[in-house]
């Protein structure tokens, strides 16, 4: 832009004056975006591990429930949320820490006894008692949480 | 290229000649004192901006009010900066509109044929004071409780219909909830699109009739 314009006292003003102003639009237009996106970028806090109960309570074969609050932080709010994991252990030693949010489109899943398979109502979605894929739309396996046994409790890493 | 794309559009838009008349328009000569308007709309620009971008994380309730606040202070990204402008930005317009004012008066600017754009810059002084009254109580601490408190009492002192102005103002007797949030929809949506509208009156007129000159000894 303007090559071939001479700078007289006009241009040089008008210049500055646009060279100014959007000096001030980034000055607080980069904040502004930052302000933002800001809270939506932040990471989760730290996991921690949190207690279900005791391992004699998962019944050989069969996801059991288990049901535990935690406090989480949102922004200046603190809320009591409950965590609901299925565990499930085969012999008593080796246990899986399963969540109950279908990986379709997050609805709460459940376990049918009489079926031996866990069933998402909002879309049909069906798991086996592993959490693995049976039917319906969901695109993969149950998510799993990371699992430790101290003292006969079971502790699963989340936050 | 973007010669021909500006070409095309205003050939749709015609926005040259808006801008030519709006920002080309010829203007007597005068002084630094005639910059305080625009740095007023300047500020009231920042106020906007600012103050949309604040309603983002801000409650308007007495159990979140305050915590909501501090959460923008001091955990949003730049939100301290955001608080800061609109802050300090209040304070800004208040005296640069007094200032603003100041220049008109002493310089009658006021008169024939600018009655109008006087009229509606003093109305629009008012309502600045307004957003003033109103964003104080909005941080919800005890600074801006009891700042609103007295302020509210002090339009009781009205003659007749003072207790009722008080009423109105708090929506109750005492200063709760209620008061909290018929402020905040004051402060975001009454007094905002009131002054809009005021401000493009003002604006226009100002275009429209050219700003006075310095008047002259003996006029």
């Amino acid at each position: 832009m303007g090559e071939d314009k001479e700078i007289n006292r006009r241009n040089f003003m008008s210049l500055a004056t646009w060279a100014i102003g959007a000096l001030i639009g980034a000055g607080l237009g980069i904040p502004a975006i930052a302000y933002i996106v800001g809270p939506a970028l932040q990471r989760l806090e730290a996991q921690e591990w949190i207690r279900l109960g005791s391992a004699a309570k998962v019944e050989l074969g069969t996801p059991t429930l288990f049901k535990t609050k935690i406090e989480r932080k949102t922004g200046w709010i603190v809320n009591e949320d409950e965590i609901t994991v299925y565990v499930l252990t085969e012999d008593g030693r080796d246990f899986v820490a399963m969540s109950n949010i279908c990986t379709h489109l997050g609805c709460r899943i459940r376990w049918v006894a009489d079926s031996g398979q866990f069933f998402c109502p909002c879309h049909n979605g069906v798991f086996d008692k592993d959490g693995g894929i049976v039917s319906g739309p969901v695109p993969r396996p149950l998510d799993r949480f990371e699992l430790k046994v101290e003292d006969g409790q079971l502790y699963i890493l989340g936050g | 290229m973007a010669t021909r794309i500006g070409n095309w559009l205003d050939e749709r838009f015609g926005w040259r000649r808006v801008w030519e008349v709006i920002f080309l328009r010829k203007v007597p000569k005068v002084n630094w004192l005639y910059t305080l308007g625009s740095a007023t709309l300047f500020v009231g620009i920042n106020q906007m901006v600012t103050g949309i971008l604040l309603t983002i994380y801000y409650v308007p309730s007495p159990d979140q009010a305050y915590d909501s606040v501090q959460y923008i202070t001091t955990q949003v990204p730049a939100g301290w900066l955001i608080r800061g402008l609109h802050h300090w930005g209040a304070s800004a317009m208040i005296v640069l509109s007094v200032l603003h004012m100041l220049r008109v008066i002493f310089y009658g600017a006021y008169k024939y044929p600018r009655e109008m754009t006087w009229i509606t810059g003093i109305i629009s002084g008012i309502i600045v004071i307004g957003f003033g009254f109103t964003g104080y109580l909005l941080p919800w601490d005890q600074k801006a409780f009891w700042a609103t408190t007295v302020g509210t009492r002090i339009a009781e002192v009205t003659p007749i219909i003072g207790p009722w102005i008080l009423r109105i103002m708090r929506g109750g007797e005492e200063l709760t909830a209620v008061t909290l949030a018929r402020f905040f929809g004051v402060h975001v949506w009454f007094l905002p699109a009131t002054l809009a509208v005021l401000i493009l009156i003002h604006l226009y007129l100002v275009v429209r009739i050219g700003i006075s000159a310095v008047p002259k000894r003996g006029e």
